[in-house]
């Protein structure tokens, strides 16, 4: 696909916008590429956008083009301190539809205060790498359908979103859970990341709440993520998740960024 | 050092992360650049540290500028 788009002087500039491909554009200006835009679609059916150019000018240009040729609605990604980005979205019409902090989790015990935190009565920790993958599914897809009869996946991290075959659980080997008799009842995900590990997801059936699991399976896997040498895990919530909020802050996580997921409809 | 269909792109390391998501980069030939990261790493949620090594590309219009595109393991 090569689609000529346009060909405008916005700036001063003489901008041509190509659609070179079903999900690509490209703004070229001298045969020089001064700007980018792609489109890709989340595993929730909802189109993504991006967009890099050098310019502001160029930006518009490109937007204009992609708001021309793609469907509504249309979701963008921003980091709440790019007021440059953000202020370019807003001009083509986007706006802010939730707002995602990242947080700075540290995994001593000392600092946390989670190091006499035990599981309660009748529950048990199964560390990662160690949980059976079919119960560990099930629990996957029960916590999915509570998440999804509630706030819903929308406003879940990316990571985290339901993919077509009904489950996130590509890798069990990341996966701390709580048992309580024989069932699983919580899970923890940690990603190994190299220098800063990200906690992925932390969960607990709905029936099994405001018992301490969630608080447990965090001081699992901390403190095995302090034990190996690392300092701090990152994590990302969502603003309006108050438990969520809640629960890392009370042990000393520190907001450090915070992420804008913008739509325009 | 290559040269991509929107400019050179360098590797760097990222020295620093300075603020308005802004990150300080130091390229293989010593020089330091400021760089954003593209809206596609940024799409996908990919974090960027000091350490990472990156590749970014330059601005044409101020090599002093770049943007990272790509994160390496």
């Amino acid at each position: 696909m090569n689609l000529v788009h346009s060909t405008s002087s916005a700036d001063d500039r003489a901008v041509t916008v190509t659609r070179v491909s079903d999900m690509r554009w490209h703004a070229v200006e001298d045969d020089l590429t001064v700007g980018r835009g792609d489109a890709s679609r989340r595993p929730d059916g909802r189109l993504f956008i991006s967009i890099d150019a050098w310019h502001g000018a160029v930006f518009d240009r490109i937007v204009a083009a992609m708001l021309a040729d793609l469907p509504t609605s249309l979701y963008a990604v921003v980091d709440e301190a790019d007021h440059d980005s953000r202020s370019a979205w807003e001009r083509a019409g986007f706006a802010v539809a939730r707002r995602e902090w990242g947080y700075l989790v540290p995994t001593d015990p000392h600092v946390s205060g989670l190091g006499s935190v035990r599981p309660p009565s009748g529950v048990t920790i199964v560390p990662a790498g160690q949980a059976e993958e079919g119960p560990l599914r099930a629990l996957d897809r029960v916590i999915r359908d509570e998440v999804e009869a509630t706030v819903g996946w929308r406003t879940m991290p990316a990571e985290v979103l339901p993919r077509p075959a009904g489950t996130t659980l590509v890798d069990p080997s990341k996966y701390a859970v709580a048992q309580h008799s024989d069932q699983y009842v919580g899970l923890v995900r940690v990603a190994p990341l190299i220098r800063q590990p990200r906690i992925g997801l932390i969960a607990v059936r709905a029936d099994r709440h405001r018992r301490g699991i969630a608080r447990a399976l965090l001081a699992h896997a901390l403190g095995s993520l302090h034990r190996s040498g690392l300092s701090a895990a990152w994590a990302e919530v969502d603003e309006a998740n108050a438990a969520a909020t809640a629960l890392f802050e009370g042990i000393g996580a520190r907001r450090t960024a915070g992420t804008l997921e913008l739509v325009r409809r | 050092m290559t040269k991509a269909a929107g400019g050179i792109e360098v590797e760097g390391t990222v020295i620093e992360c300075l603020r308005n998501a802004t990150f300080k980069v130091e390229l293989q030939n010593g020089h330091m650049v400021l760089a954003h990261i593209s809206g596609k790493i940024r799409k996908n949620y990919i974090k960027i540290l000091p350490y990472d090594r990156v590749l970014v590309e330059l601005s044409p219009y101020d090599l002093t500028r770049g943007r990272i595109r790509y994160r390496y393991r």
